[in-house]
């Protein structure tokens, strides 16, 4: 056992390290850059705070003994439900959802790091010897653990980050190796659930593709038919539901799908964010003169539309190295997670690696108009001290993952 | 200890499938950005400009309009207009503003959401014509509804003594289909426009050109800065200003004359085509058309009989009854086919295939001055036979009668003058050669405007030149200082001088000699030559025409006159024709007494009784 500094120094994962202190820079520079223009704040100062303690606490988590995650991992994710029990009791509401925990002056949100306990909770049982992922008992139990937070989370409503601890349970039960037709057993009401909202045949063909997908992989009659009437049941109830609900909720569900609907209110962020990083060509109009962000096209750009700012004063040229940024240390995880020897490990990095990518995809996905607008940030670069310091200890595990890959507990 | 589903095959295989999603979804960004920034990025920045640019239109004063001694006639008075910017506009607010400035909601909520599309960051003209209390009430309020402003704008003022509405147009703002069809893109909605006369015929040279201011806008729509320091503004192009040919005084006395009949003058200066006066009766006073039109006008006007609206001067046409065969008789001349001596019989009607035409009286033997001068229908039924329909239609061509005679006015009706192709249209084969009688006299399928009548009257007047007869004599371009005169456009028309010499005669006659139709308008102080029409009518009373042109050695003034179920031409027309020639030859030496229009015909005769043939 060699845990001295020096060593550790050594064995640090550059290509992890760089590219994530890299992205801290540029999400620094577009925060300075999209606040510029807006007087008396203090955006840029407070983040920079924010990144300092950031990096603390993945110092921190590095110098760790070898096994304290896996030790301590029940306790962060039963501390994280205190704090989600307690926002949904006394929490602050900010942009349309209550889950916030006011600490000084700093504002906190427990579903962003109730995210990174879950996926050590989850970790942590699934890599128990004891558990069977044939068996739907313990299939049950996994699902319990993400949706305690989940239930919580959807009660505030925080719909973006609930669907993220949602998606992030497929990778780390393929991971930890349930089966196919038990992840798209998993998933197919959601999907036929989302497909129901748009129309009919959509929801219908997508529920009876899902089962025929089902009956190829697992050859059960009996349970391909239960999938079914589970798939169509969701799919008429969502629509009974949706046409149930009042006018004004469907029209926001339709912008949410289509955001070209209602340009002045919720698609009009998604208009100007394309605006902006379409008129940044391939080198961009240069740093602090991209006209879309320095005029404030954008409402609030400094948070979730942080990737306008480099898409429009850097171009295409600087969108392209953000993304590539994150694929490498995305790319990079995967790499950890299948050298990992442990498979609590193992597990773990692929959970904390889901989370990134699910962020950054979702996030600059919107930002593009690929996919709706949800409020969640982007990893590293948009504003806000919960997302940059969850983000600071999913690098911190990640990192102190790579020095004990090769140790079995 | 180490699990069956953690072996190294099992971890690569996983890891090869989540790598290959991620590059997958790595891919799709990239690709849509490359679509977005590279392919699309000329279209995104030109979005990006407008977004984050806001232009404001500045409506330059629309010209001035000033009669031939250089007086304004038409000039500008300032007004303020409502305008809605919609990007800053609080919906919340919209009834509270229609009800305190009487809004009509539906033109409001369709020009908002038609700005909204095409340029939401410029102020939409909502109403015009803000009183003093709406100025105040928004001043005062103005921090209440977001978006709401009011600028300032022009209204039309009237300074002449005439009405001149047919001639001069009105200006109002554009209507929701002349907006659709203007291809130019150039008039927003609530923008002015002129509407008929002048002011539509003019539009563009009247309204000059708007300018274009640039301001960078927040998202906010607050203004930062004039954009690039104001280099890029475009300055709008004054409009230029007008000065007519139009004589006022003559304007004023020939629509105080005509004011209790339906009825429509035309004076034109035969030499050059300069109207002198354009008048339609019923008319109106341009002074109710600047702002809001009260309702009890704007009804009274609508549902007027009479039609007050309707610009007989250019619009309406006739048959032109007799006065018409001046033409037939020039042409028959020209062509040969009478000669000066050539006696036609009269003997009072004509027979052709068993239908009977009158004529007023059985004149016997005469030639064409003669015919002139006594309005015989026989010998022009005969003559039309002789010259033939093509002749007849060619000659009535060149006189631009079926179509218009380009006068410089936006409403004028081309008429109607009959050809051979014409009536196979019309009729198929089933026409004949007696349809041609009527049009020996004027009448049937041919129908004139009284502008028409004017022109061709000073045409016989100055002896075959057709001026484009104009009302515009100058342009001033305020830009440049350049006062430009409007070039004068003439036709030959091929008629020797000893056939208008023998025209002048039998027309000089109709008035002067003891057996001519005209007589009543017979003046001492000024020789006139005249022919009387009598356009017929089915619907009721016939409609009275009188050309004449004077002084008759050196012609100075051509007129023509119908006055609207007047009936004969001699008794209802030709002394108003005298009087207005009277008046504009001598207003300046005119007597007191004389000073208002003659309201009865006998008020002329007694200034025209001493009169003889020569």
């Amino acid at each position: 056992m060699k845990s001295k500094p020096a060593s550790i120094v050594g064995q640090v994962d550059v290509l992890i390290l760089f590219p994530a202190l890299l992205l801290l820079a540029i999400g620094l520079a577009s925060i300075y850059s999209a606040t510029l223009s807006i007087p008396n704040q203090s955006f840029f100062e407070r983040q920079v705070i924010w990144a300092l303690m950031g990096i603390a606490i993945a110092l921190v988590i590095i110098l760790s003994p070898p096994r304290s995650i896996y030790y301590s991992a029940y306790i962060w994710y039963w501390l994280a439900i205190a704090a989600l029990l307690i926002v949904l009791i006394a929490g602050k509401t900010v942009g349309g959802n209550a889950g916030w925990l006011r600490i000084g002056s700093f504002g906190i949100q427990p579903s962003e790091f109730g995210k990174v306990a879950t996926v050590m909770a989850l970790a942590r049982f699934l890599s128990d010897s004891n558990t069977r992922l044939n068996d739907l008992r313990d299939i049950g139990k996994a699902l319990g653990l993400l949706l305690l937070p989940w239930i919580l989370i959807a009660l505030q409503p925080d719909f973006g980050t609930g669907l993220v601890y949602l998606i992030i349970f497929i990778p780390v039960m393929f991971w930890a190796g349930a089966e196919m037709f038990l992840i798209i057993f998993l998933l197919s009401p959601v999907i036929v659930g989302i497909l129901a909202v748009i129309g009919l045949y959509p929801f219908l063909i997508a529920a009876v593709l899902l089962v025929v997908v089902f009956y190829l992989l697992h050859r059960d009659l009996g349970i391909s038919l239960f999938v079914l009437v589970l798939n169509l049941s969701v799919g008429f109830g969502t629509q009974y539901f949706y046409n149930a609900l009042p006018e004004y909720q469907r029209e926001r569900i339709a912008v949410f799908l289509d955001p070209t609907r209602d340009p002045l209110s919720a698609g009009y962020n998604v208009i100007q964010s394309k605006v902006a990083i379409g008129s940044g060509g391939w080198f961009g109009k240069g740093f602090l003169h991209g006209t879309q962000t320095q005029l404030r096209f954008i409402p609030e750009q400094w948070t979730d539309f942080i990737f306008c700012v480099p898409a429009e004063e850097f171009g295409f040229i600087g969108a392209v190295l953000v993304i590539v940024l994150f694929l490498i240390i995305i790319t990079r995880g995967f790499y950890l997670a299948s050298q990992c020897d442990s498979p609590f490990t193992s597990i773990l990095v692929i959970g904390m690696v889901s989370i990134l990518l699910a962020h950054v995809f979702i996030n600059i996905g919107m930002t593009l108009g690929l996919l709706p607008v949800i409020g969640i940030p982007l990893p590293l670069m948009s504003y806000g001290g919960s997302s940059l310091l969850s983000t600071m200890i999913i690098l911190g595990i990640l990192l102190h993952s790579n020095l004990y890959k090769h140790r079995s507990e | 200890m180490q699990r069956q589903d953690f072996t190294i095959e099992k971890k690569r295989y996983r890891r090869a499938l989540v790598m290959g999603l991620t590059i997958a979804l790595a891919f799709i960004l990239v690709y849509k950005l490359y679509d977005m920034q590279v392919l699309k990025g000329a279209q995104y920045g030109s979005q990006s400009q407008r977004n984050a640019i806001r232009r404001v239109a500045k409506d330059p004063a629309r010209g001035l309009i000033f009669d031939k001694d250089s007086s304004i006639i038409v000039n500008n008075d300032i007004s303020y207009t409502l305008t809605i910017t919609p990007f800053e506009f609080d919906y919340q607010t919209f009834g509270e503003l229609v009800r305190r400035f009487n809004l009509d909601s539906t033109l409001v909520t369709v020009r908002l959401r038609h700005g909204s599309r095409v340029a939401e960051f410029e102020p939409v003209k909502v109403k015009r014509d803000l009183s003093y209390s709406d100025i105040v009430f928004l001043e005062e309020n103005k921090h209440r509804f977001p978006g709401v402003n009011y600028m300032a704008d022009i209204k039309r003022s009237y300074h002449m003594k005439p009405h001149m509405a047919h001639l001069i147009g009105y200006v109002r703002e554009i209507s929701a289909r002349k907006l659709r069809n203007d291809s130019s893109g150039y008039y927003r909605p609530g923008d002015l426009i002129g509407y008929g006369g002048i002011e539509g015929f003019y539009e563009k040279i009247l309204r000059g050109a708007k300018g274009y201011s640039f301001f960078t806008v927040d998202a906010r729509g607050k203004v930062i800065e004039n954009f690039d320091h104001g280099q890029e503004d475009i300055p709008s192009v004054e409009g230029s200003d007008l000065v007519l040919t139009i004589d006022l005084k003559l304007q004023s006395f020939v629509e105080r004359m005509l004011r209790h009949h339906r009825a429509a003058m035309v004076a034109i200066d035969p030499r050059n085509g300069e109207i002198l006066c354009f008048a339609s009766s019923p008319d109106f006073d341009l002074k109710y058309f600047t702002g809001q039109t009260p309702l009890r006008v704007w009804k009274n006007l609508i549902e007027n009989k009479d039609r007050p609206f309707f610009n007989r001067a250019s619009m309406a046409v006739y048959p032109p009854g007799s006065t018409f065969k001046p033409l037939i008789a020039a042409a028959a001349l020209q062509e040969g086919v009478i000669t000066p001596s050539t006696k036609i019989y009269c003997p009072g009607s004509y027979t052709l295939a068993g239908v009977t035409f009158k004529c007023h009286g059985a004149h016997g033997n005469i030639t064409v001055v003669r015919a002139i001068e006594v309005s015989c229908n026989v010998f022009f039924y005969k003559l039309i036979f002789k010259l033939g329909l093509k002749e007849w239609y060619r000659y009535g061509s060149m006189f631009h009668f079926g179509r218009k005679t380009g006068m410089d006015i936006s409403d004028e009706s081309p008429g109607v003058l009959p050809s051979h192709k014409y009536y196979m249209q019309r009729y198929g084969k089933k026409w004949n050669i007696g349809y041609l009688v009527n049009l020996g006299i004027g009448q049937g399928e041919i129908s004139v405007t009284p502008l028409q009548m004017a022109a061709y009257t000073a045409v016989i007047a100055n002896r075959g030149t057709y001026y484009r007869p104009h009302v515009v004599r100058t342009i001033i371009d305020r830009n440049h200082g350049g006062a430009q005169p409007v070039k004068i456009q003439k036709e030959r028309i091929p008629i020797e001088d000893d056939v208008w010499d023998l025209i002048h005669k039998g027309m000089y006659r109709a008035v002067y000699s003891s057996s001519g139709t005209g007589g009543s308008a017979a003046l001492g102080v000024v020789r006139i030559a005249g022919k009387t029409g009598t356009a017929q009518n089915v619907h009721g009373r016939d409609h009275a025409w009188f050309i004449a042109f004077a002084p008759y050695k050196d012609p100075q003034i051509a007129v023509a006159l119908i006055v609207e179920n007047g009936g004969y031409g001699g008794d209802a027309a030709a002394p108003l024709v005298a009087a207005a020639i009277r008046y504009y030859l001598f207003h300046d030496t005119y007597t007191s007494t004389h000073t208002n229009a003659p309201d009865s015909v006998d008020a002329v005769r007694d200034s025209t009784q001493a009169v003889t043939a020569p």
